[in-house]
């Protein structure tokens, strides 16, 4: 079976390639109604004309801006606080409820209380993000920090490190790996609270796109943005992984 | 972080001290909370109308269930979760662990999956609302797709991550087929089966709640949103309290019996 | 006119009645790691400590280098009490305990850079590092991270990080115990060869009675339950010594006594 072993891309868009192929030719040969699912022609051309038009441009923008600023801040509070709690039991233990809380509860159903806070629109999505993905950072935080390998630690103290040595050369290196690692997760996250948010009460974006569009029952629109939210979903996850993989090396292995 | 310690002190030598200690800092932390809660609009810090407070909520909670509607919207909830996240049980684990078994297949369905794994399942709400309508089936289909791709690549994994030591041994025995899977790769690939669960559970609930949410005519996430859109915050924190409650309490169970399964093995 | 007897100089290192105990968990006594060890280590001499399994020989080790706290007794370098680590004493450990993000360069450097000495600048330490790395026969590995090394290429940058530090006391806690057996041998005697090129004093833990009896000046023999010091051996084989050493009537003898009393 060695022929398989090929790269994975390779065969992911040769996967792809088929999976479009099929889906064309199902709704050519009148096997499937393209109302529902319209065509990977159909689609491609509306792409086009939505990037032509700037329209696509648009709703990039917008998402990308909520994305960016709802991430980043989970990405700044997420650190900060899973340092703290490492550092400070009680911190820990106090912010151990709220975290566990915000981590398994189905957060987005706090959506229409953020409408009540912050009103329809950009800032909700914002917050939507920010919430959604910042427990999993300050909770990967936390954990490097608690699981920094103590042979480490024992080493360092041999050799004279002070408890701020400790913290600068050993710690805080050691727990970058699971950093990463919760940032990749929080990603995820945070995407999902956009396009959700979106979908409920934007005026643009990618998830407004969709429940736009899809109000109107118009299946190619829907999935043109459909398509670029799987596209965007897909290379971060990938992006990060890859990040991750890098400093795969950093973590202690034997 | 308490580095200084002496390296052979494990942590458990302090165990009971700190658990206890534990608990009560967390208790005091969620008092504290509630306590603000409560007493922040009292003193016109804050408008109550923007974060209600926990004694409204309870007193919304009341009139909410002693009403008649509130079963139907629970049942409704309830039963479009245990069909889809069901469903997604029951396809998840076998076709995992048919991925898993045979590699070409594998490689084949891998990359379309991740792709819809990275994605945000509910992007797929309008979608699923064009094919399916607002009824009860649009639900179940999200808690379906939520649920059933983290159990599929989980199950996938287990049956992956088994030793092939332990599947050769079985066969020096003259083990068949079906007892090398019953008895091999069924309990090996367990715990990453209910992992795959716990994540699935959690994606599943979302998709329910999120879907009744967009367009629906009853369930718990409809009700969100009517008194959302209402400005009628108690009512509106009790239900998706509610909903959080049910989330934390489904995960913890998982949990548990995770940690059951883990225990037994031993 | 009377002649003064000579004095004989005090020991390097002193251990008193050193009791060493840890807490059990979810039980109320504690664990005897080491139980009333005396020792006193002339200074240059190469000691190894071989024992069973929980006979505390570790726990000793880690004492003299202050990473644990003794319940009851002391241990006494030039004459002052351990209190904790110190400049004077290095540990090689035996999971290696490398930083995976730094080079061997940057790791070799690693306990230099702790210490903090004064006048020193960030090139007089890399210069020092680099001294060792050629000595422990590195050389061209300086950028080389951990998880590029095999093994005993790994506790190389362990001994290098332990002598950059110029220390008096030599500790080693079963440095070899991850490495295969070849790669332990030639490790031993470069070690040896490393140590006659300055004789500072060591301690070496093992497990492996060959070892113990090919390293050492003396071997402390320990035994369990409760951990203590049974006996201490002076070996009277003369150095360099060699794989033929391993042979001889006198080795045979040792390993022969020493079996016998770890029995």
């Amino acid at each position: 079976m060695d022929g398989w072993k090929m790269k994975p891309v390779v065969l992911g868009i040769a996967s792809f390639a088929v999976m479009l192929l099929a889906w064309e030719s199902a709704v050519r040969l009148g096997w499937v109604n393209p109302f529902f699912v319209s065509q990977p022609s159909a689609v491609a051309a509306t792409l086009s004309r939505t990037a032509k038009s700037g329209e696509l441009e648009h709703n990039l923008a917008v998402s990308f801006g909520e994305f960016a600023v709802g991430y980043g801040l989970s990405i700044v509070v997420g650190i900060l606080a899973g340092a703290l709690a490492a550092r400070f039991r009680t911190i820990e233990y106090a912010l151990d409820p709220f975290l566990w809380f915000l981590y398994s509860a189905p957060l987005i159903a706090f959506y229409p209380i953020f409408v009540i806070w912050f009103g329809l629109g950009v800032p909700t999505v914002i917050a939507l993000a920010f919430l959604l993905s910042f427990p999993q950072i300050a909770a990967s935080t936390l954990n490097g920090f608690q699981n920094v390998n103590p042979g480490l630690i024992r080493a360092a103290r041999a050799f004279g490190a002070t408890e701020r040595d400790l913290l600068w050369k050993v710690a805080l290196p050691a727990s970058v790996p699971m950093v990463i690692s919760g940032l990749r997760l929080g990603i995820g996250r945070a995407l999902m609270g956009v396009v959700v948010g979106e979908l409920f009460g934007a005026t643009a974006g990618l998830g407004y796109s969709i429940s736009y569009y899809g109000g109107l029952l118009k299946t190619t629109d829907l999935i043109a943005s459909l398509a670029v939210i799987v596209v965007l979903g897909v290379l971060s996850t990938q992006g990060l992984s890859a990040l991750e993989a890098r400093f795969d090396s950093w973590r202690v292995n034997d | 972080m308490k580095l200084t310690r002496s390296i052979y002190l494990t942590a458990h030598n302090a165990t009971s001290r700190l658990c206890a200690q534990r608990t009560l800092i967390s208790t005091l932390a969620v008092a504290a909370f509630l306590a603000v809660w409560e007493l922040a609009p009292r003193t016109g810090a804050v408008d109550a109308t923007f974060t209600s407070q926990p004694s409204r909520v309870i007193a919304a909670g009341w009139d909410i269930v002693t009403s008649g509607g509130f079963l139907n919207d629970v049942s409704v909830s309830l039963a479009e979760f245990a069909i889809g996240f069901g469903l997604a049980i029951a396809i998840g684990v076998p076709v995992g662990l048919v991925l898993g078994r045979f590699p070409f297949l594998r490689n084949l369905l891998d990359p379309p999956i991740m792709a819809i794994y990275a994605t945000p399942h509910l992007a797929l709400l309008p979608i699923i609302v064009v094919w399916l309508g607002i009824g009860m089936q649009s639900k179940i289909a999200v808690a379906f797709v939520g649920g059933v791709i983290p159990i599929l690549v989980n199950t996938t994994a287990g049956v992956r991550g088994l030793e092939r030591s332990w599947i050769v041994a079985a066969r020096s025995f003259c083990a068949s087929s079906w007892d090398v899977f019953v008895k091999v790769i069924l309990p090996g690939s367990l715990p990453s089966i209910t992992l795959g669960i716990r994540l699935g559970l959690s994606r599943a609930v979302l998709g329910v709640v999120v879907g009744e949410m967009y367009q629906s005519q009853a369930g718990l996430g409809n009700k969100v949103m009517r008194y959302g859109s209402e400005f009628r915050t108690d009512y509106l924190l009790f239900y998706v309290l509610l909903i959080s409650v049910f989330g934390l309490a489904a995960t913890t169970a998982v949990r548990v019996f995770e940690e059951k399964l883990w225990t037994a093995g031993k | 006119m009377d002649a003064r007897p000579e004095l004989e100089p005090a020991p390097h290192i002193r251990v008193e009645s050193l009791t060493v105990a840890y807490e059990k968990p979810h039980a109320a006594e504690k664990l005897i790691a080491v139980s009333d060890a005396n020792l006193e280590i002339a200074r240059g001499t190469f000691i190894t400590i071989v024992g069973p399994s929980g006979c505390g020989k570790s726990s000793l080790l880690l004492s003299i280098a202050g990473l644990v706290r003794p319940a009851t007794g002391c241990v006494r370098v030039n004459g002052k009490p351990v209190s904790g680590p110190g400049r004077d004493r290095a540990v090689v450990f035996q999971d290696f305990a490398l930083m995976p993000w730094r080079s061997v360069i940057a790791n070799v450097r690693f306990g230099l850079e702790l210490q903090r000495l004064p006048g020193l600048t960030a090139e007089d330490l890399t210069a020092r590092a680099h001294r060792y790395v050629e000595l422990v026969g590195l050389k061209g590995f300086e950028h080389y991270h951990p998880h590029q090394l095999s093994g005993g290429m790994r506790q190389r940058v362990g001994i290098a990080r332990a002598l950059a530090v110029d220390p008096e006391i030599l500790l080693l806690d079963e440095p070899f115990g991850s490495l295969d057996a070849q790669t332990r041998d030639l490790m031993g005697s470069e070690l040896i060869a490393i140590w006659e090129r300055n004789k500072k004093t060591a301690l070496f833990v093992t497990h492996s009675i060959d070892e113990a009896i090919f390293l050492a000046d003396q071997v402390v023999v320990m035994a369990t339950n409760p951990g203590r010091i049974t006996e201490i051996i002076s070996v009277d084989l003369p150095r360099p010594r060699s794989v033929e050493t391993m042979d001889s009537k006198r080795f045979i003898e040792y390993r022969q006594r020493i079996r016998e009393r770890l029995s």
